[in-house]
């Protein structure tokens, strides 16, 4: 009786396989492919301090530019890069990940480089901030914005200065 | 006349590696022997190879089925550690996702043992009810394994909209009320395979050293989120399941109604959640010198951490004891004198892990 039960209520019930448009809903925070933003990229290494499997690696030409290499046969699709990097350059989005044929060799490789440029007070190469970060720091006139780490430092002690000693401030002025 | 043949490495009933080499006379199980290391992958050593971050992704790959468990109880080592924490938030998603993981790993172990007494249509029903928790699994993490929310000082995901999980907490309770325990209790077929099937009595299971669900059905009454409660487990009022059998029927009903438990106690963490920040710390975590030793209760049972740091950017020691590392040796005790073709049943009614055994 009860098999006979359950037979008519299997026959008059839809099919319990799912189609493919009966697909649970992607998840806001579901983990897909690889982005990567080399505009907003500082080049600063914390996504591949991060990664375990080292999906993740840089190479430089000095002088020139940074390039930041993904490699997808390595990566575990964890998200620590996404949620680590300081100015959001990475991002994992809901699109399928790109296929691989193996962990050695095939698969997505992304690149991005990274161009440097000269310091506008000293000349030295290095990676500009992103946009959106300067603009935070220095507004968006400042003549900060094209200066080198170096000379950053340089001029937030010289803001320093002039903040305790007023008169320094004319000579900072003289000194470029 | 008395013969031996080795099952395994490549398992008729299992999909891991793990051989057991069992001495026959005619029908009847005479002894056998248990070996495993056959997918060993060195964790332990690599732990002490890469930093604080990736350790835990690393640790994460220890199990493919408790993979929580082990990130959780890493991060809750690191933390003792640190002395750091966690907001009472965290605790609770961390509590919700460690028993929301014992669930999937009970019905999947529930799917499987119907599989190996051929019940193909249970472990239909099985696996179909199990699909409902990897879903809400998907929807919390975004993954269905690995799912990536612990760090050290709390949880990487929040769980914006608990409320939404009810229904599927509503589905779930029905479909184990109503098919799960009834068939594998009262279904003659399941009975038959099942009741009376690999005794491990209560004396056996305290010389072998089981931990887990194999020894509350052998009326053992130890579970760390009884005996040493971490996380919400004392907020929520956990109580243990306990059987005195020791059959394969009474490990059954053990995690059956486990998951009881565990389905009360995530809706009762859902419903309370705190407000509150996910972490207790900001940015990327710096351990001091120390060492801490952390036991949880894992889907199998008691999983043990010992994580030493010399302030480094990375552990100086990381050693783990899942449970199947000592309740897979007990099998030895428990087919004896029982026909060859239990053997089968009688193994995966332990839930075998090797991927955490061999870790
Ligand atoms: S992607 Fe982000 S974390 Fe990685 S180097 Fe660039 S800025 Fe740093
Ligand atoms: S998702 Fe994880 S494994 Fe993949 S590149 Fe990012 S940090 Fe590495």
């Amino acid at each position: 009786m009860a098999m006979l039960k359950t037979i008519l209520g299997n026959l008059l019930r839809p099919s319990r396989t799912r189609d493919p448009a009966d697909m649970p809903d992607v998840p806001p925070v579901y983990r897909g492919a690889l982005a990567h933003d080399a505009a907003r990229c500082t080049a600063c290494g914390t996504c591949a301090f991060v990664c375990a499997p080292k999906a993740i690696s840089f190479t430089q030409d000095p002088g020139v530019s940074v390039s930041w290499h993904f490699f997808i046969g390595q990566c575990s699709f964890c998200g620590l890069c996404a949620q680590n990097c300081p100015t959001q350059a990475i991002s994992l989005n809901a699109d399928v990940p790109a296929g691989m044929d193996s962990a050695a060799g095939d698969g997505l490789r992304l690149e991005s480089v990274v161009h440097l440029q000269p310091c506008t007070r000293c000349g030295a190469a290095h990676v500009p901030l992103p946009d959106a970060t300067m603009a935070v720091l220095w507004g968006t006139e400042e003549a900060e914005r094209g200066y080198c780490p170096d000379c950053r430092r340089w001029a937030a002690s010289a803001r320093l200065r002039s903040a305790f000693v007023p008169a320094a401030a004319e000579e900072v002025h003289h000194e470029r | 006349m008395p013969y031996s043949f080795p099952l395994g490495p490549y398992h008729p009933a299992l999909e891991e590696p793990f051989k057991v080499k069992v001495q026959c006379r005619g029908e009847v199980i005479d002894s056998a022997t248990v070996e495993v290391g056959f997918s060993f992958r060195g964790i332990e050593l690599l732990a002490q190879k890469r930093n604080w971050v990736e350790v835990i992704t690393l640790i994460e790959r220890v199990c493919g089925i408790c993979s929580n468990t082990h990130a959780m109880t890493f991060c809750i080592a690191a933390e003792t550690i640190a002395g750091i924490e966690i907001p009472k938030r965290a605790a609770h998603i961390r509590t919700i996702i460690a028993e929301l993981e014992r669930l999937h790993s009970h019905l999947l172990w529930a799917g499987v043992g119907a599989e190996d007494i051929g019940f193909h249509s249970l472990f239909m029903e099985v696996f179909s009810l199990r699909e409902l928790v990897m879903d809400m699994l998907e929807a919390i993490s975004g993954n269905r394994v690995n799912y990536g929310m612990n760090c050290i000082g709390g949880v990487l995901r929040d769980i914006p909209d608990p409320a939404r999980y009810l229904p599927a907490l509503d589905a779930l309770s029905k479909g184990l009320a109503e098919i799960v325990i009834p068939t594998f209790t009262e279904n003659p077929t399941a009975l038959a395979r099942t009741r009376g099937v690999g005794r491990l009595n209560r004396e056996q299971a305290v010389d072998w050293a089981v931990v887990g669900p194999v020894a509350r059905a052998s009326g053992l009454d130890i579970d760390v989120r009884k005996d040493q409660p971490y996380l919400s487990y004392t907020d929520l009022g956990f109580r243990s399941v306990v059987r005195e059998e020791g059959d394969v029927l009474a490990r059954v009903v053990v995690r059956a109604l486990e998951m009881v438990e565990s389905l009360r106690m995530i809706r009762e963490a859902l419903l309370s959640l705190p407000a509150g920040p996910l972490r207790a710390t900001e940015g990327l975590p710096e351990i001091p010198v120390g060492e801490a030793t952390i036991r949880t209760e894992a889907p199998r049972g008691e999983a043990f951490y010992y994580v030493a740091s010399e302030g480094g950017a990375t552990p100086a020691r990381v050693k783990i004891r899942t449970p199947s590392f000592v309740n897979i040796p007990a099998i030895e005790a428990m087919v004896t004198g029982q026909p060859l073709a239990d053997l089968s049943i009688i193994q995966a009614s332990v839930d075998p892990c090797i991927s955490c055994t061999d870790r």
